[in-house]
C-alpha cells in the first residue's frame, strides 16, 4: 500500500517536471522578455499613481555637476589623485602626535612600572621577559605605531565611501581594467582591499565571471591594506621626510606613500593583464554598474563609529597576533645556542640574501614572523633590533630603557640596526609586494576553493617583491 | 568589545519607548524570522543595524553586502530573527546573489519579508517588489530614503502605494531612525495577521505564457494543495530553476536544506 | 660520514624520481599514456562525426573522404578504420563506410556534447561567437557523459545550439528540423533564422561578421541569382546565394514585430536621449537578462549622461538610476533617437 503510494507521488513529480519541460518549448525563448515587460508595465503604473513631483528640477543639479567634474577627461584622474593625496597627508600629519602620546604612555611610563612591579613580586627573569619584554612590548608597539594612522585613515575612507565616490572610481578605471582583461568592479574590491585584503577578497563576489573574479582575488594584495599603511607612513616619515626641510617633510612623506599606493594600483593592472594573457586567458565579460546618487554622509556619526570600529579591530588583532608573536620573538632572542641567540643565528643566516636585495636579515625574519598579520612587521623589527644586543649594541636584552617621546627615537633604533635610505625604500617596496597575511590566504582559499590559486596568490607578489627589491638595490648601489 | 556593548545599551534605552530591544547577534529561540530584501544600495543593512544594534558594514555603492548576516530583536515581547540579504535587481536571473535571496524567501519561508525600497527610484525598485510579492504574501514595503526623496522634491503617496501593492508601505529614513517604530508596527501586524495582505499579482500579457502557467498551476494545485505560491513555482519550473526541480525531485518544499557545502547559505525552514 | 649522507640523498632522489615517473594517477608515464589515448579517442570520434555528417547530407563516405577530413594519409586512415571495425562502430561495405547503430549512437553523443558545450559558451560565458566552435571541437573529446548530463540539466535540457542546430537527446533522438534554406525565400517574405551552419568556417565567419545569428528576424528585399538583399535588426545586408544557402530559416506567416533600428545606445552622445526599441538577438542568456533586470525594456527612455575619461563605459540614466555600460553592450541595444519628449519611460 505504502509503496504504491510512493510510486504515485513519484509519478506525479515526474509528470510535473515533464509538463514543465514541454511547456518551456511552447512558450518559446522570448518568454523572459515578455515577462519583464509585463512586470515593468505594472511597476510603471503603480509608480505613476503614487509619485508626485513638487517642483520640476528646482535649483542646481549638484549630482550631475559633481559627476561631470569627477569623471571628465581633464579633471577626473587629477581629482582622484588629489583626494588620495589629501587623505594620506592628513593621515601622515595627524598620526604623529597621538603616536607620540601612546609611545610615551606605553613605553616610557608603563613599561618601567611593569618591569619594576615584576621584579618586586619576584617574578623569575624569563617569565618577566616573556610577559613584559615579549608580549607586552609587542602589543604596546602595535597599538602605538599602528593604531593612530589606521584610526585616521579609515574614517576618512568611510566618509568618501558613504559620499558615493567608489563607484565613480570604478567608472573611471573601468577602461584600464578592460584593457587588462579584467572586470571594472575590480576597482571596488581593490578599494575594499585598501581597508583589509581579506575584506577585499570577499568583495570580489560582486564579480560574476569566475575568471575575472580570480584575477581580482589574486591581485587584491597589491592594494595596500590597513596593516601596511602605517609601515609605509612610518618609514616614509623617518627616512624620506628626513631628506627635505622640516617645513615640507610631512608633504613629501605623504607623496612617497601616494607613490607606493599608485605603484600598487599600477601593479594591479600589470599583473591582471599578465594573468589574463597567460594562465587566466579569456574574453572580458560584460559590465554594468549603478552609480548611486551622492549622499551627504553623517560626518560626526561616521567618524565616531568607524573610529570605534577600527580601534576594536586593531586591538583585537593586536591581542590575537601581536601577543603570541611577542612571546616568540622574546624566546628567539633569548634562547642561546653556542653562546648566540637563536634569533641571531637566523638573522645571520638570512642576512646575505637580505643584503643582496637591499634589505637585511632582521626584516626578512620579521616578515616570516609576521605572516599571521602585517601589523606586527614594524614592532617585530623594532623588537628584534633592540633585543639582539650583540647585533646592534643598542639594548640590554631584558632590561631595555626606552625614550620614545616622538618618532625620531625610532630612527635611533633603525640607525643602530645599520639602516640606510636603500633599506627604507626597499622595505616600503617589500611591504607592498609580499605574500598576503594568513587571514587573507585563508579567505582566498575559501573563496577560490583551490590550493593552486592560493599558492599563486602567495607567490606572485612575493617573487615580484624580491625581484623589485633586487633591481632597486643594484641600481641604488650603482649610484651611491 | 566593551565599548560596543555600552554603546548598544545607550541605544537600548532610547528605544525602549517603542517596545524594541536590540539583541545583536544573540542566538536562541525565535518566535518569528524576518528577511530583508531589496535592490542594492537601498539601505537594507542600515535598517538591519537599526533593528538589531549590530554594526553591519554599510556604504554608498551597490554590492556592499555579499554575505548573509543574522541578528535579533524583541518587539512587544516577541523575539524576531532578522536576516540581511545581498541586494538584487531581480529574482528571475541565475546569479549567485539572486539565488541566495530567492531561495531564502521561497524555501526559508520567513514569517515576513521586509522589502527595502529606494524612494527616489521607485519605479525600478517596484520591479523587484512585484516579483517578491509573487513569492510571498507576507511582506512589508519599507519606503526608505524619504529624506533623500524630499531633498529631490519627490512626494510619494504611500496610501495609494499601499492600496496598489496590497501590503503595508512604511516611509522611513533608516539612517536617522525615522519611521522605524512604524516599520516595527507593520511587521507586528503582518506576522500576527492583523493586516490582511492581498499582494498585487503581475498581469502577464502574453497569452501563451499565461496559458502555460495556468496549465502548470492546475497540475501543481492538484499535487501540492497547500503550496501558497504555485504561480511563482510554475514560472520557475518553466524557467527550469534547478533548486526548485531538485526540491520537487527529493521531497516537499518544506524542511529543505540546500547544498550543504555552501555553509553560510544553508537554508533551513 | 659525509658519503653516507650523499648516498642516502641520492637514493631519496631516485625514489622520488621513480615515483614521479610511475605514480598511477599523477606520474609522467601515466600522463603520457593519457595524452596518447586522448589523441586516439579524438581521431576515432572525429572519424565517426565525419561519417555521421556524410550520412545526414546523403553523401558517400569513403576512405578518401575520411582521410581528407582528418588530414591523414591513406595508410594511417586504413589503420584507423580497421580499429573502428574492431570496435564495431563502422562497417566497411565495398568502398563505402557505414556507421553501425552503435557507431551512430556514439556519433550522436559527440554531437550532443559539441552543441551543448557551444550553447554553454554562448549563454554563460563572454567568449566570442567566432571561438565557440573551435573550443567545442576540443572539449567534445574530453567531457564525459556524466558531465554532459549535468550541463544539460543546468542548461535546462535545451533543444538547439546557439547556431540553431538541434541537440540530440541523451537517447540519441534529434528534434525534427522543419526549415528551408534562405535561398528559397521570395521578395517580401518575413522569416526567422533557425540555424546557421557552422561549417565551412570561412562562410560561417562571413555570416557572423554580418552579425546574423539564430533567432533573428529577416525581411527579404531583393532576390536575384547573384544576390539576396535583406533587412535584419535594422541593418540591410547583401549575401551571395552560395553563402545564404548556409542559413536555414522558418517562414513567418505574419509580419513580425521587428524591434530594431539603425541606431544603438552606443550612438547616443552624452546629453542626448532615446527610447529603447529592443535588445539584439545576439545578446542572449544571462547577459540579456541582466540588461532587462536593470530596466532596459522596449519603451524605456534612456538619456546618455557621462562618459568615462578613457572614453569607454558611458553612464546612462535608465528609469531614474545612473547605470554604466560598456560600448560593446550599448551597441546591442537598439534605440529610437528621435523621440525626445513624451512619456517618462
Ligand atoms: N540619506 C539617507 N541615507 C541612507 C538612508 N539609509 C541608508 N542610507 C545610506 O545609504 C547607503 C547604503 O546603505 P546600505 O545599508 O549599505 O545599503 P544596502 O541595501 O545594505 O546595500 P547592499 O548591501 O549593497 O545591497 C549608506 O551609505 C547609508 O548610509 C536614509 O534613510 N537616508
Ligand atoms: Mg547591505
Amino acid at each position: 500500500m505504502n509503496t504504491s503510494n510512493n510510486r504515485e507521488i513519484k509519478n506525479d513529480k515526474d509528470s510535473i517536471l515533464e509538463l514543465a519541460n514541454s511547456l518551456r518549448w511552447d512558450v518559446g525563448p522570448n518568454y523572459y522578455d515578455e515577462l519583464m515587460e509585463s512586470i515593468y508595465k505594472d511597476a510603471a503604473k503603480i509608480a505613476d499613481n503614487a509619485i508626485s513631483i513638487a517642483d520640476e528640477k528646482t535649483g542646481f543639479d549638484w549630482d550631475r555637476f559633481l559627476d561631470k567634474l569627477l569623471t571628465s577627461r581633464v579633471s577626473g584622474f587629477p581629482i582622484m589623485l588629489l583626494i588620495l593625496a589629501i587623505v594620506l597627508w592628513i593621515t601622515v600629519a595627524g598620526a604623529n602626535i597621538p603616536s607620540g602620546w601612546l609611545s610615551t604612555l606605553f613605553l616610557d611610563k608603563l613599561h618601567p612600572v611593569l618591569s619594576d612591579f615584576a621584579i618586586t613580586i619576584g617574578m623569575s627573569w624569563w617569565l618577566k621577559g616573556i610577559l613584559i619584554d615579549g608580549m607586552y612590548l609587542a602589543m604596546a608597539w602595535v597599538v602605538s605605531v599602528m593604531l593612530p594612522p589606521m584610526a585616521i585613515f579609515f574614517p576618512l575612507f568611510t566618509l568618501l565611501e558613504d559620499f558615493g565616490l567608489l563607484p565613480r572610481v570604478a567608472f573611471n578605471l573601468d577602461n584600464l581594467f578592460k584593457k587588462a582583461g579584467a572586470h571594472g568592479k575590480q576597482a571596488l574590491s581593490m578599494s575594499m582591499g585598501f581597508g583589509c585584503n581579506a575584506a577585499g577578497i570577499i568583495a570580489t563576489r560582486i564579480i560574476d565571471s569566475p575568471r575575472e573574479k580570480l584575477i581580482a582575488i589574486i591581485t587584491n594584495n597589491f592594494a595596500l591594506c590597513n596593516g601596511r599603511w602605517p609601515t609605509q607612513i612610518l618609514i616614509a616619515t623617518l627616512f624620506i621626510g628626513a631628506l627635505v626641510p622640516p617645513a615640507i617633510a610631512g608633504f613629501i612623506s605623504a607623496m612617497a606613500v601616494v607613490f607606493i599606493a599608485l605603484l600598487g594600483i599600477l601593479l594591479t593592472f600589470l599583473s591582471s593583464w599578465f594573468l589574463s594573457k597567460t594562465i587566466l586567458r579569456g574574453e572580458v565579460s560584460t559590465f554594468s554598474l549603478e552609480l548611486p546618487p551622492y549622499r551627504p554622509p553623517q560626518i560626526l556619526r561616521t567618524l565616531y563609529t568607524s573610529l570605534i570600529d577600527r580601534t576594536i579591530f586593531v586591538l583585537w588583532r593586536a591581542i590575537v597576533f601581536a601577543i603570541p608573536a611577542g612571546a616568540v620573538i622574546w624566546l628567539l632572542a633569548n634562547i642561546q645556542v653556542n653562546e648566540v641567540s637563536l634569533a641571531e643565528h637566523i638573522i645571520q643566516g638570512l642576512d646575505p640574501f637580505g643584503v643582496l636585495i637591499g634589505l637585511n636579515g632582521v626584516i626578512l625574519l620579521a616578515y616570516i614572523i609576521a605572516i599571521p598579520a602585517n601589523e606586527i612587521v614594524i614592532p617585530t623589527i623594532l623588537m628584534l633590533t633592540v633585543l639582539s644586543k650583540t647585533l646592534t649594541g643598542f639594548g640590554e636584552g631584558a632590561g631595555v630603557m626606552f625614550e620614545f617621546e616622538d618618532l625620531s627615537s625610532y630612527q635611533t633604533v633603525f640607525a643602530a640596526g645599520g639602516w640606510t635610505l636603500l633599506t627604507a625604500i626597499n622595505l616600503m617596496l617589500f611591504s607592498l609586494m609580499h605574500n598576503p597575511c594568513s587571514t587573507t590566504l585563508y579567505t582566498i582559499y575559501k573563496e577560490s576553493r583551490s590550493v593552486r590559486w592560493t599558492v599563486v596568490s602567495a607567490l606572485l607578489p612575493l617573487l615580484l617583491g624580491i625581484l623589485m627589491c633586487l633591481i632597486t638595490a643594484q641600481v641604488y648601489l650603482l649610484f651611491v | 568589545m566593551k565599548s560596543k556593548n555600552r554603546k548598544q545599551c545607550a541605544e537600548c534605552k532610547k528605544s525602549s519607548t517603542d517596545h524594541l530591544t536590540r539583541l545583536g547577534i544573540h542566538s536562541g529561540k525565535y518566535d518569528f524570522t524576518v528577511a530583508l530584501a531589496g535592490n542594492p544600495n537601498t539601505g537594507k543593512s542600515t535598517v538591519f543595524n537599526r533593528l538589531t544594534g549590530l554594526h553591519q558594514h554599510t556604504g554608498n555603492w551597490p554590492g556592499k553586502t555579499v554575505t548573509r548576516a543574522e541578528g535579533g530583536f524583541i518587539y512587544q515581547e516577541k523575539r524576531y530573527k532578522l536576516i540581511d540579504l545581498p541586494g538584487t535587481y531581480s529574482l528571475l536571473s541565475n546569479t549567485r546573489d539572486e539565488e541566495i535571496a530567492r531561495n531564502y524567501i521561497l524555501f526559508g519561508q520567513p514569517d515576513v519579508t521586509i522589502i527595502v525600497v529606494d524612494s527616489t527610484r521607485l519605479e525600478r525598485n517596484l520591479n523587484l517588489v512585484l516579483q517578491i510579492l509573487e513569492i510571498t504574501e507576507k511582506a512589508v514595503v519599507c519606503l526608505n530614503l524619504v529624506d533623500e526623496a524630499s531633498r529631490h522634491q519627490l512626494k510619494i503617496d504611500e496610501k495609494k502605494l499601499m492600496r496598489d501593492l496590497g501590503v503595508p508601505v512604511i516611509p522611513t529614513s533608516a539612517r536617522n531612525g525615522d519611521g522605524i517604530p512604524k516599520l516595527l508596527q507593520g511587521i507586528h501586524e503582518v506576522v500576527h495577521g492583523i493586516y490582511p495582505c492581498k499582494p498585487h499579482r503581475i498581469r502577464i500579457e502574453s497569452e501563451q505564457l499565461k496559458n502555460a502557467i495556468d496549465t502548470l498551476v492546475g497540475k501543481l494545485d492538484e499535487i501540492y494543495p497547500d503550496l501558497p505560491n504555485t504561480r511563482w513555482v510554475a514560472l520557475r519550473l518553466i524557467e527550469g530553476d534547478q533548486s526548485i526541480i531538485q526540491a520537487i525531485k527529493n521531497g516537499t518544499f518544506k524542511n529543505l536544506v540546500f547544498d550543504q557545502t555552501k555553509k553560510e547559505e544553508v537554508i533551513v525552514a | 660520514m659525509i658519503n653516507v649522507i650523499y648516498v642516502m640523498l641520492a637514493i631519496a632522489v631516485t625514489i622520488i624520481f621513480i615515483a614521479y615517473l610511475f605514480h598511477p594517477k599523477k606520474g609522467l608515464i601515466y600522463r603520457i599514456q593519457r595524452v596518447r589515448q586522448n589523441i586516439q579517442r579524438r581521431f576515432i570520434e572525429d572519424a565517426l562525426k565525419h561519417n555521421y555528417h556524410c550520412e545526414t547530407q546523403q553523401l558517400a563516405c569513403t576512405i578518401q573522404s575520411l582521410a581528407g577530413a582528418l588530414s591523414f594519409n591513406i595508410d594511417r586512415t586504413t589503420k584507423l578504420i580497421s580499429r573502428l571495425e574492431e570496435l564495431s562502430l563502422i562497417k566497411l561495405n565495398g568502398k563505402g563506410l557505414h556507421l553501425t547503430s552503435q557507431g551512430r549512437r556514439y556519433a550522436l553523443g559527440i554531437i550532443r556534447t559539441h552543441r551543448l558545450w557551444e550553447l554553454y559558451l554562448a549563454n554563460e560565458t563572454g567568449i566570442d561567437e567566432i571561438e565557440w566552435h573551435s573550443i567545442a571541437e576540443i572539449e567534445e573529446h574530453k567531457l564525459t557523459e556524466d558531465e554532459m548530463d549535468k550541463i544539460a540539466e543546468i542548461m535546462r535540457y535545451p533543444r538547439f545550439d546557439p547556431h540553431g542546430a538541434p541537440i540530440p537527446t541523451k537517447t540519441g533522438e534529434i528534434p525534427p528540423k522543419k526549415t528551408i534554406p534562405m535561398t528559397e525565400l521570395n521578395v517580401g517574405d518575413y522569416a526567422r533564422i533557425v540555424s546557421v551552419e557552422d561549417e565551412p568556417k570561412t562562410i560561417y565567419a562571413q555570416i557572423t561578421a554580418l552579425g546574423l545569428c539564430q533567432g533573428m528576424e529577416i525581411h527579404i528585399l531583393e532576390h536575384t541569382p547573384q544576390k539576396i538583399r535583406f533587412a535584419a535588426e535594422g541593418d540591410e545586408s547583401v549575401l551571395a546565394p552560395l553563402i545564404a544557402a548556409n542559413i536555414n530559416v522558418n517562414l513567418l506567416q505574419r509580419k513580425p514585430h521587428i524591434r530594431t533600428s539603425k541606431y544603438t545606445l552606443a550612438d547616443l552622445d552624452p546629453g542626448k536621449q532615446g527610447t529603447v526599441i529592443g535588445i539584439s538577438t545576439r545578446i542572449r542568456g544571462q547577459q540579456r537578462r541582466r540588461l532587462m533586470d536593470i530596466g532596459i525594456i522596449p519603451g524605456t527612455l534612456i538619456a546618455s549622461q557621462i562618459r568615462s575619461p578613457g572614453g569607454d563605459p558611458t553612464a546612462y540614466e535608465i528609469r531614474g538610476a545612473l547605470i554604466a555600460l560598456r560600448r560593446k553592450q550599448a551597441r546591442q541595444i537598439y534605440i529610437d533617437p528621435k523621440k525626445k519628449t513624451g512619456d517618462q519611460r
